[in-house]
């Protein structure tokens, strides 16, 4: 017996060992950009960036912010978040609700034919997108990014909701049935109660999707007003590219919020991307 | 992940409902919920494609009022008279099958490693999957300076460790571009299979593998006899994404080598911008957009089959 | 009834985004940190000037003509353009042109008498078909910048012809300098170097002719050409593993004084200030071509208006205020290169600058850098050729049959 227990503790030292080495690698590149953002360019250039910053520079951050106006861009993102999360779920739910819990005969073509879409590029759509929102009248603004964005949203979100709404017991339904409610009664009374797990899912992970989103803001919007942070940053990268440390913190910057989404949130968040995935 | 272990009887229940609601065929309250999602669905998803089709069978530059039919010459262009467009294929291709492969075995053996209830392994998840939570711009900058020929952490490292023969610009030699953008897809994206395939080991009763070790199995064995076919529906899933994301593949590309050195590192998600945003081939980059779409919507279908099954 | 939802959505969305700002004067640019910062001071006497009215700069900086055209494009095709914007010369400007997306500009030059400000040669290069579509602010020309420090150390006198170039490269290796630096991320920044070459072998007809397409690309000094650009790769001369360094990240190493020569621009003294170093070491000469007479790479660069601009009279008012000389005179900074009459750097301060000056105004022979004479498209297979000779990816001769085939084949797909 103890043979194997003392096999057993080599074996999870090891085991540790290598994921430790692994980790390192794996945390190797955020090392590299927080040690380049926190020192002067003059110590970067002479001491390179495995090297303890001379002076730690927290003045980069505040350059970065001003000089690459990043205030616009989250605000930009941030709006966009605010207006086309909430939207996009509400519409997802909505037509996952009879697709899960009444029957009829277009039910599954209709659900087939939204689970199309996630295997659609967005590329197939972005030269008729722009001319759309140009007759729309609202080409190169955030709202020109709300349609697409919500439009390829949607078949990840039906699905999930579809299956977190099969998960509700039909015996509450058909006792709200009886008790007179209309089933628009029943979606918002009961079934939208009962999915908070679900919808608070689909808001972190669609959170981040829109605030990472780059091609198709990239090609319907040009106004600096209206630039979300991933086009801005890259715009960012453009003007101040030679300026290392600037352009480091700015990255930092960019990508605070959902490196701190996905640490504080992450069980709901890899509860919902592995139930999306895996399960109908 | 705690929550999908219950969903069987309940479905069987929702079957029983279902004929209560059939009852009266000509309900149109599904519709009525439908509809929103539907409209919006077909307005900015399902008509720009058609609408890019049609565009696909002319010449036009996306500004000027008038169009040039062309019929199929814009397709006959990809396959046939645009070396650029093919090197792209083949590189999508390349991508693909190395997105089956490296990212997926890796996220498995991860799984395999994190699956044990052990101090500390809630981290090393974190760990890996974080980057695959960024924008990937901020992932295609950061490995953009990974790179840098002059102070990037690589060379840096290989000078130190006195391997500075090995030491070059990753991102402008034509031999290691590609594979330096496809080493920064696979820090990005390891995590997802990693955490698909944990759900999958999850659900593999824990009994099977005690019978097999009744048995006598040795730990190869009870991986290649009661793991890997008890992830059969995982590996189903997990390949079709590897494939469908690796054919849409642009932001990297676009934000660390801008499709460069020379054409070397372009792939049709970047091929269709610079023809449709750059050069004014609007129905030239909509057919390449098309064949794209075309290629990933065929491949989905395993995937879509799996996820439409109740 | 539920589709309702989708419908008003879209509607209040409409709405929103229609917030329109008359007064506003979006000015589209693609200045740097420094060149924001040397325009403030305009813009704001602008504004004091015209206390209704809002200039709001935007700009797009750092790949050069590589990504702002399309930025621009991506406006004007959403039919939300900005009301006045920066633009290069030549083919760069040319599908703005031809695709009618902006003004003809005869009725302000009239009004404004434009004529009498400008300088009439640059007037004359941004002139197409025969018509004004825009108002030029700059006239640039380009050359090798050099670190004097680093020449005087070694002996190195400014060379006379291309084979003395070759030899202060030969002198400063053996130095263990490199000769020049190039950002090959765009393509531009090699470019210039490629466009000297095609310069001194093939002399000014023929250079011409090529970026006319008039004459084929397979041809001897093409050959040759494209063998000096992999000579000064091969040898050292220039920095290694340039091709992804962004042309920005190029003047690194000239500042180090690891590099010795860069192929820039009269903006350069300023440009080298704003990086925050010292110009007292730098200087230029016009790349000898050994051909008479010895051109130079230049070009104008102006401002437009889109067909489409909301308020085009506010805009040409703009326009007519950061062009007059009266304003230029007092805002020195920005202006150091302007096409309009009776503007001079001062050169007590900008020494380098004042230099370039008289070059540019002296009338010599000019040629446009080829991303002047060839469209988006046809340039990057130019590009792409380029940094197949750069990396030894493709033979020279090699490189002068695809090039050809690349001319051809975009011939081809244009008719």
């Amino acid at each position: 017996m103890t043979k194997v227990s003392g096999n057993e503790r080599a074996e999870q030292a090891l085991l540790y060992l290598s994921l430790s080495i692994l980790a390192v690698i794996w945390l190797l590149p955020f090392v590299t950009v927080v040690l380049s953002a926190l020192r002067s360019q003059a110590d970067l250039l002479s001491g390179g960036i495995f090297t303890m910053p001379k002076e730690i520079m927290w003045s980069n951050f505040e350059k970065a912010w001003n000089t690459g106006d990043f205030s616009i861009y989250f605000k930009n993102s941030l709006l966009l978040i605010f207006m086309k999360v909430p939207l996009g779920i509400l519409l997802a739910s909505l037509a996952a609700y009879p697709l899960a819990k009444l029957h009829f005969s277009l039910s599954m073509p209709i659900f087939i034919f939204f689970l199309l879409g996630l295997a659609v590029p967005v590329q197939v759509t972005l030269q008729p997108l722009l001319v759309m929102m140009q007759q729309l009248g609202i080409a190169n603004s955030i709202f020109a990014l709300i349609p697409p964005y919500v439009a390829f949203g949607l078949p990840f979100q039906i699905f999930v909701m579809r299956g977190f709404f099969r998960l509700i017991p039909t015996e509450l339904i058909e006792a709200a049935r009886i008790d007179g409610a209309s089933e628009l009664t029943i979606f918002f009374r009961i079934m939208l109660p009962l999915s908070v797990p679900a919808l608070a899912t689909l808001f972190i992970i669609d959170t981040l999707a829109t605030w990472n989103e780059f091609l198709i803001a990239l090609v319907l919007i040009s106004a600096k007003e209206s630039r979300t942070v991933p086009v801005g940053l890259l715009q960012f990268q453009g003007e101040y590219s030679s300026q290392y440390t600037l352009l480091m913190a700015g990255i930092l910057i960019s990508i605070t919020p959902v490196v701190a989404i996905f640490v504080f949130l992450q069980r709901y968040f890899v509860a919902g991307l592995t139930r999306g995935a895996l399960k109908g | 992940m705690a929550t999908q272990t219950e969903s069987r009887p309940i479905s069987t229940r929702s079957r029983a409902t279902s004929e209560f609601v059939a009852a009266s065929p000509r309900n149109l309250t599904p519709y009525y919920f439908l509809a929103p999602a539907l409209i919006w669905y077909l307005l900015f998803l399902v008509y720009p494609m058609l609408s890019s089709l049609y565009i696909s069978f002319f010449k036009w530059d996306g500004l000027s009022p008038s169009k040039t039919f062309v019929g199929l010459a814009n397709y006959y262009r990809i396959f046939f008279e645009d070396d650029v467009a093919r090197l792209a294929l083949v590189n999508n291709i390349i991508w693909t099958v190395a997105s089956l492969v490296i990212p997926t075995a890796f996220g498995l053996a991860l799984a395999l490693a994190l699956n044990r209830q052990l101090r500390g392994i809630t981290i090393f998840r974190t760990i890996f999957y974080m980057p695959g939570v960024l924008p990937l711009v901020a992932v295609g900058l950061i490995w953009s300076w990974m790179y840098n020929p002059h102070f990037g952490a690589i060379n840096t490292v290989l000078d130190a460790v006195g391997l500075d023969f090995l030491s070059r610009g990753w991102l402008s030699d034509y031999q290691t571009a590609f594979g330096a953008t496809f080493l920064t897809n696979v820090w990005a994206h390891v995590g997802f299979p990693m955490i698909l395939y944990l759900a999958g080991l999850q659900g593999i009763p824990s009994d099977y593998y005690e019978a097999a070790a009744l048995d006598g199995a040795n730990a190869w064995q009870r991986f290649w006899y009661v793991t890997l076919p008890g992830l059969a529906e995982t590996h189903v899933i997990v390949l079709s994404l590897a494939v469908i994301n690796a054919f849409k593949v642009f932001d990297i590309i676009y934000t660390m080598t801008y499709g460069g050195p020379g054409r070397a590192t372009q792939v049709l998600g970047t091929w269709m911008y610079f023809q449709s945003f750059q050069y004014y081939n609007a129905g030239y980059g909509s057919a390449i957009a098309w064949v794209m779409a075309i290629i990933v919507l065929v491949m989905a279908v395993p995937y879509i089959r799996r996820m439409s099954r109740d | 009834m539920r589709s309702v939802t989708g419908f008003t959505a879209m509607a209040a969305i409409a709405l929103l985004g229609h917030g329109a700002q008359a007064q506003d004067i979006r000015f589209f640019t693609n200045f740097d940190a420094n060149a924001v910062s040397n325009w403030e001071p305009v813009l704001e006497a602008y504004q004091e000037q015209n206390p209704d009215s809002n200039v709001e700069l935007e700009t797009v900086a750092g790949s050069g003509a590589a990504i702002y055209p399309d930025v621009l494009r991506t406006s004007m095709a959403a039919g939300d353009p900005p009301d006045v914007f920066f633009m290069w010369g030549g083919e760069i400007a040319g599908p703005f042109i031809d695709a009618g997306q902006v003004m003809d500009l005869a009725p302000y030059y009239e009004q404004y008498g434009w004529e009498e400000t400008l300088t009439p040669w640059t007037v004359e290069a941004i002139t197409r078909n025969g018509k004004v579509y825009g108002v030029p602010f700059n006239a640039r020309g380009m050359g090798f910048f050099y670190r004097t420090d680093i020449f005087e150390e070694h002996g190195i006198e400014v060379p006379t012809t291309y084979e003395e170039v070759e030899n202060v490269c030969r002198t400063l290796k053996e130095a263990g300098v490199h000769c020049a630096t190039f950002g090959g991320k765009f393509g531009w920044h090699p470019m210039r170097l490629l466009d000297y070459f095609l310069e001194t072998r093939c002399g000014p007809e023929l250079h011409d002719e090529l970026n006319r397409l008039e004459a084929s690309w397979d041809q001897p000094c093409v050959v040759e050409s494209y063998t000096m650009l992999k000579t000064w790769v091969d040898e050292d001369w220039l920095m290694p593993d340039f091709l992804n360094i962004s042309p920005v990240d190029a003047r690194m190493p000239l500042y180090l004084g690891e590099a010795a020569m860069i192929i820039e621009g009269d903006w350069f003294e300023s440009v080298a200030r704003g990086d925050g170093m010292t110009t007292e070491n730098l200087d230029f000469f016009v790349p000898p071509t050994g051909h008479e007479p010895v051109r130079y790479s230049a070009f104008p660069q102006q401002w437009m208006i889109p067909a489409g601009a909301e308020n085009p009279d506010a805009s040409a008012e703009f326009i007519d205020f950061i062009i007059s000389p009266e304003v230029q005179n007092e805002f020195p900074e920005p202006f150091v290169a302007s096409a309009t009459v009776g503007v001079t750097p001062d050169c007590e301060e900008w020494p380098l600058t004042c230099k370039w000056r008289e070059v540019i105004t002296s009338q010599r022979a000019i040629y446009p850098p080829t991303d002047q004479a060839f469209t988006k498209e046809l340039m990057d297979s130019f590009f792409e050729v380029q940094a197949g000779v750069i990396s030894g990816q493709t033979p020279p001769k090699d490189a002068a049959v695809l090039m050809q085939e690349r001319a051809e084949e975009w011939k081809a797909s244009k008719t």
